[in-house]
């Protein structure tokens, strides 16, 4: 340790002011904080701070997306073996996914940091640690056959429109993982959408043997007739209700397994990081939804309107976007009463694009997007309604 | 009578809390006087370097109204006047004789304060050099001679890290007590008593001068709290407050007629030896704490480990200054520090195995991570005891938006300290609503208070 330390200390006046590197040097301080956590003595008012600091408030959240992203990894490669008519074993299927998943993911950080160490060395700005987190969320919302230059063009949307032209950490207006991928999914329809991307064929013919569904279950939902239970049509086609909650079928790398984002929510909101209120009243709100709907559902062709709101939860992006994008502070009201709001329509917005829109099987990204939009006024709102009751000092 | 619950605040536990008796002090060598631990006082010197001195007569005047005296809580010889920048005065040093002389002034019986017209029993006050024990809400400014506030709040006892409380400051002083009370009383007129509902001894044998009982973690016994949770109307907003134990202060100078020189003191956190002591006015921490701790290693506090000012470069006990804590300076980086599991840092967020521990913390003065834009994670708006939104605040504040930043409740803010300590992105909450509401004070009422 007392070795790693000099190191530092010989370099240090390499980046300071003069230096040769004098403009990485917020490059320099992110490692040296990695290692050596920083110290400070405070000023007065007050004295005495708190131990939690923002990079601990972020690792919490990598901490709590580890679950998803393992299992992620995992599932990506069983989907891959299957389709090839391969057996379902573990390792190998863990294998075949890291080949997968992991450059997805060393593309998004080493494009994703690269511009953030840019926009620090210009605006002389250390790095935040927000974007460690947004740099594991966006290959998690992608689809395992995406070319590794789309991702990096999406995450560089999302890094750049999404965050840093606003300001940077702590002033963007949306969820700059989500950004991206919306980005991705109007530029590159293709490569986001349909049944083929959703998992890894192998072969020249690029298709999956029989006995194998590649569409996800959106997808064969929304392929439910008039008359036709949404839920049998899942259960034929093999996406029983606990198969969905595990999360073993095709779909995004990190987002199929709403046990696994249930857990991560739990870690969350248990340590006070991720606010409960706007997952739970996304809950809420998409089983409210859900139960409206049930009430027109025999007077419809749509055969979503009589599916079980539990299954809501369970299917697509629902539940990772809840307990991990849409919990993003920056984007989401600050008041605690606006929370419940905003989540609670994210709850709404996703059923309702889900069940009336045919254009988009998945209503999660942009109900959030969407809200994020609306989070200041949400916050101006409940704010106003606050001050009314309080005696003037003026 | 009902009990005020404040629910928001933190209470945090902390090592170092003075054993629950009354040591002296030895007599120190001097005493200081420190103008820039009064707020907004602009000091005009009246005696100069060699000059004789006795205790209570005058040292500086208020240059905004030159009938605010402040006095001498020694007698004996000016030996130093230390200047900060700009010629500012930031202390005026008072060797003591072995046989030191004291003022003396006018003696008030009980039925002298009863008949006293209000307009003199001020000016006795302010002869006596105490009139800077009131301090008006919201600037917390010393009040106009002028002026009659709405209410007066007392507070018994205080939650932040360390205050002597009741039990430890009134011993042999209760008379002073009854008689101080009927003074403020007769400048009130209204006066609220303010402890906290867990006070044993307060319970016991002050039961009949509180007014009002509050529950709940640190800020909950400051008087702005208190305000907050009771005010109805806007003119509420200018009440006055002093502490409890400088109700006694103002009672030994009017019954007794003659300027207090000693007062109970809490040395507390890491010192080699807390303690609550009975020490001179003025005393330097040099003699309070002994052996004196190396200014490399710690810090020495003159106030409380939330609000007090440390490091102005003189080493006294402060007009206000009731406590003297001792918090080790940082000591450098720790390895893979974010990630330990932290049974011993106290946090308000539930991210440390802290959270499961019971027992005191010993904590440091270190800032614990690096500045950091603000995330709306919400921790301040959760904690501030006065719900101003500390984080819309201070947007509205940096946005200058003075409208917006009032109306959150700007000038509400108790200055605790207690949102900045909570903040992930270590920002200095509470002193930029500091610098507001100084901006603002001096835009609109010239940094001087009114008469009316």
């Amino acid at each position: 340790m007392k070795r790693l330390k000099a190191l530092f200390d010989r370099q240090r006046p390499h980046f300071a002011a003069g230096g040769r590197f004098e403009k990485l040097h917020p490059l320099f301080q992110a490692m040296e904080d990695f290692f050596f956590f920083p110290s400070a003595p405070t000023r007065a008012d007050s004295h005495i701070r708190d131990s939690l600091d923002l990079k601990r408030f972020m690792s919490f959240v990598i901490f709590a997306l580890l679950p998803p992203v393992l299992f992620g990894i995992y599932n990506t490669g069983l989907q891959a073996r299957l389709s090839a008519g391969l057996d379902a074993s573990f390792w190998p299927a863990v294998v075949r996914g890291m080949g997968i998943v992991m450059p997805l993911v060393i593309v998004s950080y080493a494009v994703g940091l690269s511009w953030e160490i840019l926009f620090a060395a210009v605006r002389r700005h250390p790095i935040s640690e927000g974007f460690l987190v947004t740099g594991l969320l966006f290959p998690m919302t992608l689809p395992p056959t995406i070319p590794l230059w789309q991702a990096a063009v999406g995450i560089s949307f999302g890094v750049v429109i999404g965050k840093e032209i606003f300001g940077g950490t702590g002033r963007n207006l949306l969820n700059p993982a989500l950004t991206g991928r919306a980005f991705l999914f109007f530029a590159y329809p293709a490569n986001m959408s349909g049944d083929a991307v959703w998992t890894v064929m192998q072969g020249a013919g690029q298709t999956a043997v029989d006995g194998f569904t590649a569409a996800t279950p959106l997808v064969v939902a929304g392929g439910a007739g008039p008359g036709e239970g949404v839920a049998a049509v899942l259960q034929t086609a093999g996406y029983s209700f606990g198969r969905l909650s595990v999360g073993t079928y095709p779909g995004s790398i990190g987002a199929t397994s709403a046990l696994l984002c249930l857990l991560g929510a739990l870690i969350l909101t248990g340590v006070g990081i991720a606010s409960y209120r706007i997952i739970a009243g996304g809950i809420l709100g998409a089983l409210a939804t859900g139960f409206l709907l049930n009430l027109f559902a025999g007077q419809s062709v749509n055969a979503w309107l009589g599916l079980n709101p539990f299954y809501h939860l369970v299917m697509g992006g629902f539940a990772f976007g809840m307990a991990y994008m849409a919990t993003d502070p920056v984007s989401a009201p600050g008041m605690d009463a606006g929370r419940w709001i905003y989540g609670f329509l994210i709850g709404v917005l996703t059923v309702l694009i889900r069940v009336f829109n045919p254009a988009y099987p998945e209503g999660i990204m942009l109900a959030i997007l969407f809200m994020n939009l609306f989070s200041p006024l949400i916050d101006v709102i409940t704010i106003r309604l606050r001050l009314k009751k309080r005696v003037p000092n003026v | 009578m009902p009990t005020i619950s404040v629910r928001k605040g933190f209470q945090l536990r902390l090592k170092g809390r003075p054993p629950q008796r009354l040591n002296k002090a030895p007599p120190p060598a001097e005493v200081a006087v420190l103008p820039e631990r009064l707020p907004f006082v602009k000091p005009k010197l009246v005696v100069k370097q060699g000059d004789a001195v006795r205790i209570g007569s005058v040292v500086f005047e208020d240059k905004r109204n030159r009938s605010l005296k402040f006095a001498s809580p020694g007698g004996g010889r000016v030996k130093q006047i230390v200047y900060g920048p700009r010629r500012s005065v930031k202390a005026v040093v008072i060797a003591l004789d072995a046989d030191e002389k004291a003022e003396s002034f006018h003696r008030f019986t009980p039925a002298e304060i009863d008949a006293v017209d209000r307009p003199d029993l001020v000016r006795a006050i302010v002869d006596g050099g105490l009139w800077g024990l009131f301090r008006e809400l919201p600037f917390r400014d010393i009040p106009h001679m002028d002026a009659v506030p709405p209410a007066i709040i007392v507070h018994l006892d205080g939650k932040e890290p360390f205050q002597p409380p009741p039990s430890m400051y009134l011993e042999g002083r209760r008379h002073w007590f009854d008689y101080g009370l009927k003074v403020l009383k007769r400048l009130g007129p209204v006066v609220h008593v303010s402890a906290a509902a867990d006070n044993d001894f307060v319970r016991r044998e002050m039961k009949q001068y509180v007014t009002h009982w509050v529950e709940g973690p640190y800020p909950s016994q400051d008087p702005g709290v208190l305000l907050f949770h009771i005010r109805r109307a806007v003119h509420e907003n200018h009440s006055w407050y002093i502490r409890g134990q400088d109700v006694l202060l103002l009672a030994e100078l009017l019954k007794e007629g003659r300027y207090p020189t000693e007062t109970v003191v809490a040395l507390g956190g890491g010192m080699p030896a807390p303690v609550l002591i009975q020490s001179r006015l003025g005393a330097p921490f040099s003699g309070l704490v002994d052996p004196p701790p190396d200014p490399t290693q710690v810090r020495l506090i003159g106030g409380g480990a939330f609000r007090g000012i440390a490091d102005d470069g003189v080493p006294y006990l402060g007009f206000y200054d009731r406590s003297v804590v001792a918090l080790p300076l940082p000591r450098g980086g720790e390895l893979f520090g974010f990630a330990r599991a932290g049974a011993d840092k106290p946090s308000m967020s539930g991210a440390f195995l802290s959270r499961w521990r019971s027992t005191p913390f010993a904590v440091d003065c270190d800032r614990h991570g690096d500045l950091r834009s603000c995330v709306n994670c919400g921790y301040c708006s959760r904690v501030c005891p006065v719900d101003i939104l500390p984080q819309f605040t201070y947007k509205s504040v940096l946005a200058q938006e003075v409208e917006e930043a009032l109306a959150h409740g700007l000038l509400d803010c108790v200055e605790c300290g207690v949102c900045t300590f909570v903040c992930p992105s270590k920002i200095d909450l509470c002193l930029a609503l500091k610098k507001a509401k100084t901006a603002y004070y001096k835009e609109v009422y010239d940094l001087k208070p009114r008469p009316a």
